[in-house]
């Protein structure tokens, strides 16, 4: 009977166990998908990402370019953008940093003081390490609420990562062969000497008798049993190599290194890029998401407060983009090299795409359907504390020109068929 | 065998044989003492100093000096008392500092080079040795919790910036980076990014705390050498608490329960 149970319970054993690893596959992107769809929907809105490459060997660079829109409907449940600083995300040190920039402004520093409302320039040169697959991503991160994400770009990193090497000049003209390996030799170097002296003394005591005679000659009141005259000599010996010791090594290193500079903790601060007036006065009358068809669909009263006639070329929210697939200029404005999964196939749907004459005013319905939503998890719009919706609205004009306009507003999930029917 | 050791274990009164199995059995005690207190050492350090230990673009003047030795002396002065106090055996501040040297670096090694890809240049330790065996050494030769508090906590924090200066100074070398001065360890911070700790997160020296020489860590040193004194005192009364044995008296019901009558 036991035999039975102990099998038994191996079965199990191994069946939970081959579940759970077959559960744990590799986390390796994505992980944007598990922010809150108000996060990525009214916050940063990234436009004109660009990758230079998506295939690099190790030490080769890659440069991402982007700009990025501060959402002018903040979250309240998000920090200010006061204190920012421009990262990537990749997995790890996969990719090393070489050069970054905001609006120009080299940016290894922390920034402070971005602007609600206003548009930044991004720019991240990378360099290739571990070889490998990774997803790409531009980011920013916000004291106080984390990283915000953009949209992110398979690269294949080929090579060694034994090839992989940062090579640097001190101003005071020490050379430094690798980044990766500076300084490590004599770190370990030190900490072996104060390990050895340390083992040493550990084992000057446990080489004797340890602890139940010890405890046993204490007990007696033989203490003097315990520590000799020559254990004290040790002791002050001991007392007198670690000042010695510590302080020469001090002095020592600091007469090898004279000029050493503290940790650098300035922040940077640029200005926004130049305002861009929005062209249209946008109202959202309506807006719902519609559960089971994934699909977006906003009714919007729309005012054209600039002097060209505008086409509604693009929505773009939380790295999705819904073109027009009827507006060429909106098609040119497509990167023949931007992430093709981030492109809604079925586009924007607009109501009525006719253009929008200056002065005009117009309600507008669009429908953006795509199983996006559901695979960037933007579907969870329904346990958000905050159900409200965010995107760009990118309108172009009859040479082409492309303008930018906020748009956003509460919106409603429905779990029935087309509540909001597009005008036929 | 020393003329010593015999004399020990002749007032001990212990029998070749018992000795002779006492020796074997205290091989298994420190083997399990040594992991036992190498995890908890390390998650006490990782948890309490965390990142200033961890990354070598957080080792600042003023927060890394004052932090560390703090929170570094918790345990080792926990393992002083008990050792001294049932043993007399002026090590376990030592070995404290030893176990976690140890344990950090098979981290390092393991988690965040092999694992994590991050470069040893990046993650060097510091050290508490030189310190933690000042403080064995202060505790042998004053025989007094309350002078090697005093003296030894001081001299605790006074040795970690000299000791670990020495590892650390390439890493504080200046160097041009887009036109901004960074010293080496800010840069290689920058290089090898890490996704979840962005650059304002580091809680270091940001202000204009001048004092000698322009520098801030002998203040921080000072201050840290004046809190180890109470951390010291407050952690070797921990560690008398965590090893006495107090038995509660059975009554009546429960001897006649447990059918001791």
């Amino acid at each position: 009977m036991r035999k039975w149970l102990s099998a038994g319970m191996a079965v199990i054993e191994c069946f939970v166990g081959i579940t759970l690893l077959g559960a744990s596959a590799t986390a390796l992107a994505h992980g944007e998908r598990a922010q809150e769809p108000y996060l990525r929907t009214r916050t940063t809105h990234w436009y004109d990402v660009t990758w230079s490459t998506d295939k690099v060997a190790v030490n080769e660079a890659i440069t991402v370019t982007a700009k990025f829109r501060l959402f002018g409907d903040w979250p309240q449940a998000v920090d200010l953008p006061e204190t920012v600083f421009v990262s990537n995300a990749t997995p790890g040190p996969v990719f090393i940093r070489v050069e970054s920039f905001l609006n120009g402004v080299p940016a290894r520093q922390s920034f402070r003081d971005l602007e609600i409302g206003r548009d930044y320039e991004y720019k991240m040169v990378m360099k290739g390490r571990i070889p490998g697959r990774y997803h790409v991503h531009p980011m920013i991160a916000i004291k106080g609420s984390g990283p915000l994400v953009g949209p992110g770009k398979w690269v294949e990193i080929t090579g060694s990562a034994a090839d992989f090497s940062f090579p640097v000049t001190a101003i005071s003209g020490e050379k430094i062969d690798n980044l990766e390996t500076w300084g490590v030799a004599d770190a370990i170097q030190w900490h072996i000497i104060w390990a050895v002296i340390a083992v040493l003394w550990v084992l000057w005591w446990i080489r004797r008798p340890l602890l139940i005679p010890r405890y046993l000659v204490l007990k007696k009141d033989r203490e003097d049993l315990l520590t000799t005259n020559t254990d004290l000599i040790m002791g002050i010996v001991l007392l007198a190599v670690c000042m010695v010791l510590a302080f020469w090594s001090y002095f020592h290193v600091n007469a090898k290194y004279p000029r050493t500079v503290p940790l650098q903790a300035g922040m940077m601060y640029t200005p926004p890029l130049p305002l861009q007036q929005s062209p249209v006065n946008v109202r959202v009358t309506q807006a719902q998401y519609d559960v089971p068809g994934r699909s977006m669909r906003v009714a919007m009263d729309i005012t054209n407060t600039s002097d060209k006639t505008l086409r509604i070329g693009e929505f773009a929210t939380a790295s999705i983009r819904f073109v027009n697939n009827n507006l060429p200029a909106a098609l040119a404005n497509i990167h023949p090299d931007f992430p093709r999964d981030l492109l809604a196939r079925n586009g924007l749907q607009l109501s009525d795409d006719a253009p929008l004459a200056p002065g005009e005013t117009r309600q507008i319905r669009f429908d953006a359907t795509d199983a996006a939503w559901e695979i960037e998890r933007l579907t969870s719009f329904l346990t958000d504390v905050d159900s409200k919706f965010g995107g760009l609205l990118f309108l172009f004009d009859q040479s082409g020109g492309r303008h930018i306009a906020e748009i956003g507003g509460p919106i409603i999930p429905v779990f029935r068929a087309n509540q909001l029917a597009l005008a036929q | 065998m020393s003329p010593n050791t015999r004399e020990v274990l002749a007032v001990s009164g212990l029998s070749p044989e018992a000795a002779k199995l006492s020796r074997i059995w205290e091989w298994f005690v420190v083997a399990a003492v040594a992991l036992l207190f190498m995890g908890a050492i390390h998650l006490h350090v990782m948890l309490s100093v965390g990142d200033w230990d961890m990354f070598v673009d957080w080792k600042d003047r003023q927060f890394w000096v004052l932090v560390t030795p703090v929170s570094m002396i918790m345990i080792p002065a926990a393992l002083q008392g008990v050792f001294w106090h049932y043993f007399r055996l002026p090590i376990g501040a030592t070995l404290g500092a030893l176990l976690l040297i140890i344990a950090v670096w098979i981290s390092r090694l393991v988690g965040w080079h092999l694992w994590g890809y991050f470069p040893f240049s990046m993650s060097i330790p510091a050290t508490m040795l030189a310190g933690a065996m000042a403080l064995d050494a202060i505790l042998l030769i004053v025989r007094n919790p309350l002078l090697t508090a005093t003296f030894g906590g001081f001299v605790f924090a006074l040795l970690f910036y000299p000791s670990n200066w020495a590892s650390l100074a390439p890493y504080f070398l200046a160097v041009e980076h887009q036109g901004m001065v960074a010293s080496v360890a800010d840069l290689i911070g920058y290089t090898f990014p890490r996704a979840g700790t962005p650059e304002y997160i580091r809680v270091i020296e940001r202000g204009t705390l001048r004092t000698f020489e322009g520098t801030s860590v002998w203040v921080s040193t000072a201050f840290a050498g004046f809190l180890c004194i109470f951390m010291h005192m407050i952690w070797w009364r921990i560690g008398m608490a965590f090893s006495t044995q107090r038995f509660v008296p059975n009554g009546k019901r429960m001897r006649q329960m447990m059918g001791l009558n």
